[in-house]
């Protein structure tokens, strides 16, 4: 891997993250994370029709003139998410219902959208493919956080319900921590996510300054002691 | 000017022409893999054995007072003799809204029991009605319009049978009149509820309200 497409990676993870940074895609992100299993279906659909989004519209940026980019990308993507939701009814019915109202979503979600404006439609496909499996792996990182973190607090479980996504030996991942009914519901209800999203754009806003600060400390320290 | 129009609306042929590709080589299966799941959800309280009849397609609208109307019923039968009436209704009285139910009567009027199929009840508190949080729902097995009587089918933090989900008597009061209203329409339909011709599946409503549930 040379070091443009390792930049983007980390750009998509964690500079420039849609989630933490760039806070795109709330609607989703904030609707769904009530569990670990439901934030990874959210993620992994999303994460599927960035990278075929950032794809295509790669793809068609030689011959779309600017005045018609925004309706061409709002086409594309949303023929994209059809297909998608299509295809999980005829193959997938039993995840497609677990994951059936947030298919709909993702058209609502502006990270696909601002990363076709911002990222595929100036840059060569391959840095495109890149950039959606960065962007969009990011993305499902938060979703995947959020809601472990809302499950456990609110149900007192981890990755309950798996096997609707992952199929029967799913039902194994299903951790306990707590007996049933003894978790604080204000983590599972609206209220919960914004306060989730909240302490974690904090945390990482704490970790990037003290490093920052360490940093600095050592700049000021190195010429002493060379 | 004229290019960049032309090449929108060939942009916007192509979108289309993939989503017909798409929708035509998905349909049939989907239609399949509905009524798959409808079937399963019926089996919850009908195990596959005890009818032989296609119990899917086996079925008519019906309007219940007190629900959301029209309420589908499917019959299940062994060599053409009744064997339980299934009712697949909406409650509007949910604390978050609509609450789905699905409903097994005997021929008799008993309950073979209750299954909650869609809801958006307050986690950790109105979603204890699904069988999988709890066994609350259960209560309604083997009980009838005589047992208890008919003006006691109501919580009992409102003065009736049942049992009440500690805070969320809306919910429970929403799910145990439901329960009711189906048995007093049993009741008052008895003679033919097993006689009605099933309806033609091209005019269903309910068909698509079956599967386009999420």
């Amino acid at each position: 891997m040379n070091a443009g497409s390792i930049e983007i990676w980390r750009q998509g993870l964690w500079d420039n993250n849609p989630g933490l940074v760039q806070l795109l895609g709330l609607c989703p992100l904030l609707a769904v994370t009530g569990t670990a299993v439901n934030g990874l279906g959210l993620g992994l659909a999303t994460l599927f029709v960035l990278v075929i989004s950032n794809l295509a519209v790669s793809a068609m940026r030689g011959i779309i003139s600017p005045e018609i980019r925004i309706p061409v990308f709002v086409l594309v993507i949303a023929t994209l998410v059809t297909v998608v939701d299509l295809v999980m009814q005829a193959w997938f019915s039993s995840l497609s219902r677990t994951l059936g109202i947030f298919i709909p979503l993702i058209v609502t979600n502006c990270t696909i959208l601002g990363r076709a404006e911002a990222f595929a439609s100036r840059r060569p496909v391959g840095d495109a493919l890149i950039d959606g499996l960065a962007q969009g792996t990011g993305f499902a990182a938060v979703l995947v956080v959020l809601g472990a973190a809302r499950e456990i607090v609110g149900h007192g479980t981890l990755m309950a319900d798996a096997h609707l996504l992952l199929g029967d030996w799913a039902r194994a991942l299903e951790i306990k921590f707590l007996p049933q009914q003894t978790g604080l519901l204000l983590a599972v209800l609206p209220p919960g996510a914004f306060i989730g999203l909240g302490l974690m754009v904090a945390a990482r806003n704490r970790m990037i300054r003290s490093r920052a600060v360490r940093a600095e400390a050592s700049a000021h320290t190195d010429p002493q002691t060379a | 000017m004229l290019k960049t129009l032309l090449t929108l609306g060939l942009i916007g042929l192509l979108a289309a022409a993939l989503l017909s590709g798409v929708h035509l080589a998905t349909r049939d299966r989907i239609a399949s893999e509905q009524q798959r799941q409808a079937l399963a959800t019926l089996n919850q309280l009908v195990p596959e054995s005890e009818y032989d009849n296609a119990l899917v397609e086996d079925w008519f609208n019906a309007w219940i007072s007190g629900l959301s109307a029209p309420s589908t019923i499917y019959r299940a039968r062994m060599d053409g003799e009744p064997v339980a009436l299934l009712a697949d209704v909406i409650t509007p009285d949910g604390y978050s809204g609509d609450i789905r139910l699905l409903v097994g009567l005997t021929p008799q009027g008993e309950v073979i029991g209750v299954r909650v199929l869609e809801h958006r009840e307050t986690p950790g508190l109105g979603d204890q009605i699904e069988l999988k949080r709890s066994d609350w729902i259960r209560q309604f097995d083997g009980k009838s319009l005589a047992q208890p009587p008919a003006q006691s089918w109501a919580a009992d933090r409102r003065g009736g049978a049942f049992d009440t989900l500690s805070s969320a008597t809306i919910t429970s009061s929403a799910v145990i009149e439901a329960v009711g209203n189906v048995l007093a329409w049993y009741a008052a339909n008895r003679e033919n509820a097993f006689e009605i011709r099933t309806e033609s599946k091209d005019s269903s409503t309910s068909e698509t309200r079956d599967g386009n549930n999420p």
